[in-house]
């Protein structure tokens, strides 16, 4: 009877388990895309003074995952690497373009980042708004390409990466 | 004993605190000309028979209500990344009263007026190390308007452009100018930002960019072909420059016995002795090398803030 009962339990939790693990799967190989820059982003508009309007295009077999992801890729976008112009709103230069400093301050900076992009991690405060209407389009058998308008407070971030070192104020040395 | 300990190190603290740093450079916005032209702020004046016009920012800020709010928020904006800017109303005013001033000052014994050169009148305008040159155009095609706005930072040191930034907004039907304006500022100030970053940085690697003149007077019995210990004065001038800028850094325009220009010349941010370098101070220090090692006497004069003329044969 025993035995029966935790065959039933078994037979709930290991789904739910193994759908946990997959989600977590897709969500750690969306970290990866994001750090191999596979994603788009293109300013939609100019925002209100200190934040921009961007829309940002990312790909996972999972839509839910991707919608989230877009926030990271827009933080991430706006800081290493920036964007065109879109018609007739300017686009902008990466806050960090290059790190042209000594190895143990990439180290550093590489430590930085990765605590900041973690799920949870700090770039979320940069993430003022995130547009309800998503587009979602399915580009092959497993894969989704999520579009989403996110605002980011530009400003924020730059100040927070200047009081981090990592990016230079325009006032430094003098 | 104790006081005197503190006081000598608080001199210590203060000095070091005031050392170390570069001369911040400032910076005003000003209307470009063909802005002022286009609006009609202008002055005429004869110029020999020949009718010349300059902008008149006065009358511009007195009665062009969207040009203060370009101006203002281009100032916060800058403000907010550690560069307050001088104001161009505050100066102006402050040049009026003070020509005001001056002329109706008199000594009490005497009742002579202030001393002032021609020279010394016609460099008394406003003056910023970076320029911030603003023109905007509205543009109309049927019932919706859009604004072209272009922003160029001039260095005042060299007349070289160091960042730009320029674009035309969306056209809109209900949005008014001066809602477009802001959000001309809103949309390219960052990437004009991102240009003067780069200009700076270029600033403390390389140095800054003047020029130097030297000349003689025409009385004076030394040109640039005399000789000095086997050397000509021209080569040994040229030898100091070469020493005295960052990496050698200076091109020779020209150079004959009477004239020698050097351009592009990179003078070091900060001198040796920690204190901010600026053009007169570099250059006070080919006037000091002259009269120490060949009894040469000469005066020092600067034009704007990049550009120093020595010259040679006495005051």
């Amino acid at each position: 009877m025993k035995i029966k009962g935790l065959l039933w339990v078994a037979l709930l939790v290991l789904p739910l388990a193994a759908g946990a693990q997959q989600h977590r799967r897709k969500v750690r190989k969306a970290d990866a895309e994001t750090r191999e820059w596979k994603y788009e982003i293109t300013p939609v508009s100019v925002g209100a003074k200190g934040s921009v309007v961007v829309a940002v295009w990312s790909d996972s077999a999972n839509p839910v995952v991707a919608g989230e992801q877009a926030k990271k890729n827009a933080v991430h976008g706006l800081i290493f690497k920036g964007m065109p112009a879109n018609g007739a709103v300017p686009g902008k230069r990466p806050l960090v373009p290059v790190s042209t400093g000594d190895e143990q301050q990439q180290r550093k900076e590489a430590e930085y980042f990765d605590r900041f992009f973690e799920d949870g991690g700090a770039y979320m405060r940069f993430v003022t708004l995130t547009s309800e209407e998503q587009q979602v389009t399915k580009i092959d058998r497993r894969k989704y390409r999520v579009g989403v308008v996110v605002v980011v407070s530009y400003d924020e971030l730059r100040r927070e990466l200047e009081n981090r070192g990592i990016v230079r104020k325009l006032d430094a040395g003098f | 004993m104790k006081r005197l300990i503190c006081a000598a190190v608080l001199a210590v603290a203060t000095t070091v605190g005031c050392f170390g740093q570069a001369k911040k450079p400032t910076l005003m916005v000003v209307p470009s000309d063909a802005w002022c032209t286009k609006n009609g702020y202008v002055k005429t004046y004869d110029n020999q028979g020949v009718a010349e016009s300059y902008p008149d920012y006065w009358q511009a800020l007195r009665e062009n209500t969207d040009l203060q709010l370009v101006i203002s928020k281009v100032g916060e904006m800058m403000s907010e990344r550690g560069f307050p800017l001088k104001d161009l109303e505050a100066t102006l005013r402050s040049i009026r009263t003070d020509a005001a001033e001056d002329g109706v000052t008199m000594s009490k014994e005497t009742g002579d007026g202030l001393a002032e050169s021609p020279l010394e009148a016609l460099k008394r305008t406003a003056k910023a190390d970076i320029i911030l040159q603003l023109t905007w155009t509205v543009n109309k095609t049927g019932p919706k308007q859009s604004v072209t706005f272009t922003l160029r930072g001039l260095d005042a040191y060299t007349d070289k452009q160091v960042a730009a930034a320029s674009g035309t907004g969306n056209p809109s039907f209900s949005a008014e100018v001066p809602v477009l304006l802001e959000e001309g500022v809103l949309a390219h100030i960052d990437n004009f930002n991102s240009q003067l970053q780069a200009h700076f940085d270029d600033l403390f690697a390389n140095g800054r960019e003047v020029k130097l003149t030297c000349r003689r007077w025409s009385g004076s019995d030394v040109d640039f072909e005399s000789e000095f210990d086997g050397e000509e004065l021209g080569f040994l001038i040229e030898g100091w420059v070469g020493d005295n800028t960052v990496q050698g850094r200076f091109s020779t325009a020209e150079a004959s016995e009477n004239r020698m220009v050097f351009e592009q010349v990179r003078i070091p941010v900060m001198a040796e002795n920690g204190r901010a370098m600026d053009t007169r101070l570099w250059a006070n220090g080919l006037r000091r090398y002259l009269k120490t090692n060949y009894g040469l006497d000469a005066k020092l004069d600067t034009k704007g803030l990049g550009e120093a003329i020595i010259t040679i044969g006495g005051k």
